[in-house]
């Protein structure tokens, strides 16, 4: 099998993946999380008529759980499947990612975006956003370190991405226990037809580029 | 919600508490007065102030689970033997936590609370430190009650 069948067969996996990924999501919010909030209504209108405190403080608790299931829900289904991906786009996907990503983990990240943000195809999109995601995951289990920087440079005919972290950093030949997970990640990109670099010092960080091609999609 | 940190003999408790319980790291967090929001509010023996900005997840990692549940939780050996993923665990992550025992705190017999010591080494936590978080919880959940 040649290397651009492969290509194909790994594009198929991961589009078919990120298909169920998207349904699973959808349903959580449209569905379950939907029924919840019907369920927290109603509960809040029979607390509202009770006038026995006991069961009145009762029912307080469980509209309390009620709404802490309801915000888990919607937590998973946008951990699964951003919808700002599908409806918004990249960038602004990416900015409530790392919101979601600074109160998850207490990492503060400096979001900074230069140029005018350019329609990419959907399948270009999630591939960027699953390799930001996967880099962001990094720092917080590996890195030791509370601010990051991710930099998006918009220019004609190519998106470029620059996430850098000011942590410990690692050598070469610790490369191996990431490098699952990095060779994913370029690997990704080079299914969008971009690239993906992973530069990293002891004492000074990591930092990760990743390039898109803009046009001929 | 009032800082529960500036309330008297919260910071007492939970600074006795790492040095009785020979721990490195205590921390304290509450369900927010509105909403269903959980964040630490105290800490003492950390290395960092992540712990300010993260919010804790229903169901999920330590804090998560002990509000859900109810009941304690030991680690003795993070990242081995955990449910779930390393990043489920971000008070772990974030204070390079190895071990921790955590309970609950309850306020109108719901888990609103949890108490948190914990080691950055493993470490299993014997009895009597249980029962020293145990009783520290609980004077807590005194001196808490007020203001939840």
């Amino acid at each position: 099998m040649d290397v651009k069948s492969k290509q194909q067969i790994s594009s198929y996996i991961i589009a078919s993946q990120e298909e169920e990924i998207k349904r699973i999501a959808l349903d959580l919010h449209e569905g379950v999380g939907q029924n919840l909030y019907s369920i927290l209504t109603g509960l809040q209108v029979v607390e509202s008529g009770t006038k026995e405190p006991e069961m009145k403080n009762y029912l307080h608790e469980m509209t309390l759980l009620i709404e802490k299931t309801i915000q888990e829900i919607r937590l998973l289904s946008v951990e699964l499947h951003p919808p700002a991906l599908t409806t918004l786009g990249l960038l602004p996907a990416m900015k409530s990612y790392c919101k979601l990503y600074t109160s998850t983990f207490g990492i503060l990240v400096d979001f900074k975006s230069t140029g005018e943000e350019k329609p990419i195809p959907e399948r270009n999109r999630i591939a960027v956003f699953r390799v930001c995601q996967e880099a962001f995951m990094n720092i917080a289990k590996y890195a030791d370190t509370s601010n990051v920087k991710i930099n998006f440079v918009w220019k004609e005919d190519e998106l470029t991405i620059s996430i850098r972290d000011y942590g410990k950093g690692f050598q070469p030949e610790d490369f191996e226990q990431h490098s699952l997970g990095l060779e994913a990640m370029k690997e990704r990109m080079l299914l969008t037809g971009g690239r993906c670099t992973i530069s990293s010092k002891i004492g000074e960080g990591t930092q990760i580029k990743l390039s898109l091609p803009l046009m001929g999609d | 919600m009032t800082e529960l940190r500036e309330l008297p003999g919260v910071m007492e408790v939970c600074d006795n508490l790492k040095t009785t319980a020979g721990c490195e790291f205590v921390g304290l967090a509450i369900q927010n007065e509105t909403g269903p929001d959980v964040r630490w509010h105290y800490a003492t023996g950390n290395l960092n102030d992540k712990y300010k900005r993260i919010t804790v997840r229903f169901g999920k990692g330590i804090a998560g689970k002990i509000i859900s549940s109810g009941s304690t939780m030991m680690i003795t050996d993070f990242p081995h033997q955990i449910n779930g993923k390393i990043t489920d665990y971000p008070i772990m992550l974030a204070e390079k936590l190895v071990s921790s025992y955590a309970v609950p705190l309850f306020f109108h017999d719901v888990p609103k609370g949890v108490l948190l010591v914990g080691k950055r080494e493993p470490y299993v936590f014997s009895e009597e430190v249980q029962q020293k978080v145990n009783d520290s919880a609980l004077i807590l959940e005194q001196l808490l009650k007020e203001h939840i």
